[in-house]
């Protein structure tokens, strides 16, 4: 049944749901029903929604400007200046592997990640920890196309909802589900944005996620001396390359064969069941190898700084 | 929590719980406070305490105590900031199972005054709690205007702190108040749609029985 009426509250708990709503009730599309429930449930109007994304993009797209000028050296030496190094030597030497599009993607996920690490200004996707790999993957796409603003903020609420669902039925935080949680979503989220700058099909846009996010369940958070550097950094990365082979591979019409609401359910489990060790405790994983362990101690040692 | 909790908050990095998470706890804090101090001893505790410093937990807490908000690009730079501001700070560190892995303790000083003690814990995401006020357990995160009462324990305070509210058309989300038997004192702590008028404040405070009276404005859409 459809009716004229926008309703007053809306929630969600699937895609299902959200084809419910779209059916049923007189949404433009995608964004325009993402805008709608960031509205309602911020009790919000819609231009302020609007504005307040476009805000998002602004310092997004800083994040990456920042992040490619800063020297990025942390105190603990294990990030230093990564980004830069890849720009240098992919535009000076031998060899380029895949050429300048690749390469930005690699640069600009790096910028942010490691401008976050060093104290930098960021849009936590869904986190601070996995906060380049959307500028990375989604920035670096809308330029190569000469995408207009206003539809790179379009694109943001249809990703941020797909992230909603995840949030709702699992959670965005490491030390409850691992880094599946941070930086696989934060992939999902960043493969289901990319689609949406080129087709507002929920059907496009759920298998990009969905096969992002399989392709990293079981990720742990396993923080080198619990500091948001290694494999953080690197894993922004990752995450933003899987992100634009899985929006090509959905926008090319591939199906992943596990719904999307049903990889999250997997995302969970895989989660509930990985030990804590394995969770931002730094007691397990990377975190606890010899070298891992002789950087904890160099690192956490001594008083906090007290006034000199 | 939405969308803008997936896309956002706007933050200063690295960690939404170590560091934006760390100088709203400061914020928040001073805001309880509520005045000018000489000095504040800061207690980590814990995780804050083992990885703080990597994390610029320490720095985002100053710049949360100056009143920077989560984005504000000056807090690496605190610690120099409170220098030139004369703001004296001395850290501790404490590692204690039985209290939260992302907790701060603050005692402020104040010239002759008693010190005043203020506890908050970091929950994740860049969202932080007020535990503590002086001897009150409480709990609230700045969705909501504060009102923090305490006041000696005799019969009609809540009917006349009731009378206030209805006098002023105050409209309270939340409200719990509880007895500290040891100080013959009683507290409550009301959550309400918008800041309580320093009117309403004064007539609070006019009553001989009303010990303290802590009014917190929310932070609501900040980041
Ligand atoms: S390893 Fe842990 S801290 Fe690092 S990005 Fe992944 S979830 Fe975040």
């Amino acid at each position: 049944m459809s009716t004229n009426i926008i309703p007053s509250r809306i929630r969600i708990r699937s895609t299902r749901d959200i084809r419910h709503y779209l059916h049923t009730y007189p949404f433009k599309d995608l964004v325009d029903f993402f805008i709608e429930y960031e509205a309602k449930n911020r009790i919000m109007e819609k231009e302020d929604v609007v504005k307040r994304m476009d805000k998002a993009l602004q310092v997004m797209k800083e994040s990456v400007l920042k992040g490619k000028e800063h020297k990025n050296r942390t105190p603990s030496g294990l990030i230093d200046g990564g980004s830069k190094r890849v720009k240098q030597y992919t535009e000076k030497e031998h060899p380029d592997l895949l050429g300048k599009d690749f390469d930005n993607v690699i640069v600009n996920s790096l910028a942010v990640g490691e401008l976050n690490a060093c104290m930098g200004r960021i849009v936590a996707t869904p986190t601070a920890g996995a906060s380049g790999v959307l500028p990375g993957a989604f920035l670096t796409i809308s330029e190569k196309f000469n995408i207009s603003e206003e539809c790179q903020v379009n694109a943001l609420f249809v990703g941020g909802g797909i992230g909603e669902l995840i949030r709702i039925n699992a959670s965005l935080s490491g030390a409850q589900h691992g880094c599946q949680a941070e930086i696989g979503s934060a992939s999902a989220i960043t493969a289901a944005t990319i689609v949406s700058l080129f087709e507002l099909s929920l059907d496009k846009i759920e298998n990009a996620a969905a096969m992002a996010l399989s392709n990293l369940l079981g990720l742990v958070c396993d923080p080198v001396a619990g500091l948001v550097e290694f494999p953080c950094v690197n894993r922004n990365v990752t995450g933003s390359i899987n992100a634009v082979a899985c929006a090509q591979m959905a926008l090319a019409g591939i199906k992943c064969p596990i719904p999307f609401d049903e990889v999250v359910g997997a995302m969970k489990q895989i989660g509930d069941d990985l030990p804590a060790s394995l969770k931002e405790t730094s007691r397990g994983g990377l975190a606890i190898t010899a070298t891992g362990k002789k950087i904890s101690k160099e690192m956490t040692d001594g008083d906090p700084r007290d006034p000199a | 929590m939405a969308i803008f909790d997936v896309i956002g908050p706007i933050m200063i990095g690295p960690s939404s719980s170590h560091t934006a998470g760390a100088s709203k706890i400061g914020y928040m804090a001073s805001l309880v406070y509520g005045k000018h101090f000489d000095s504040v001893e800061i207690k980590l505790y814990n995780s804050f305490a083992s990885t703080g410093r990597g994390h610029g937990t320490d720095r985002a807490i100053v710049a949360g105590l100056l009143g920077m908000k989560m984005d504000d690009e000056r807090i690496p730079y605190a610690f120099e900031i409170a220098k030139q501001k004369n703001l004296k700070y001395y850290f501790r560190k404490s590692y204690k199972p039985d209290h939260h892995p992302n907790e701060v303790r603050f005692v402020f000083n104040r010239g002759t005054e008693d010190s005043f003690l203020v506890r908050g814990i970091s929950i994740g995401a860049g969202k932080a709690q007020i535990t503590q006020v002086q001897e009150d357990r409480v709990e609230f995160g700045g969705d909501h205007a504060v009102l923090l009462l305490n006041y000696g324990d005799v019969p009609g305070m809540i009917g006349f702190i009731g009378d206030i509210l209805g006098k002023y058309k105050i409209n309270v989300a939340y409200m719990q108040s509880a007895r500290n038997a040891l100080q013959m004192s009683a507290m409550a702590i009301l959550k309400l749609d918008e800041l309580c008028p320093s009117t309403a404040v004064e007539d609070l405070k006019n009553n001989p029985d009303m010990h303290q009276v802590i009014s917190i404005r929310k932070l609501n859409n900040e980041y």
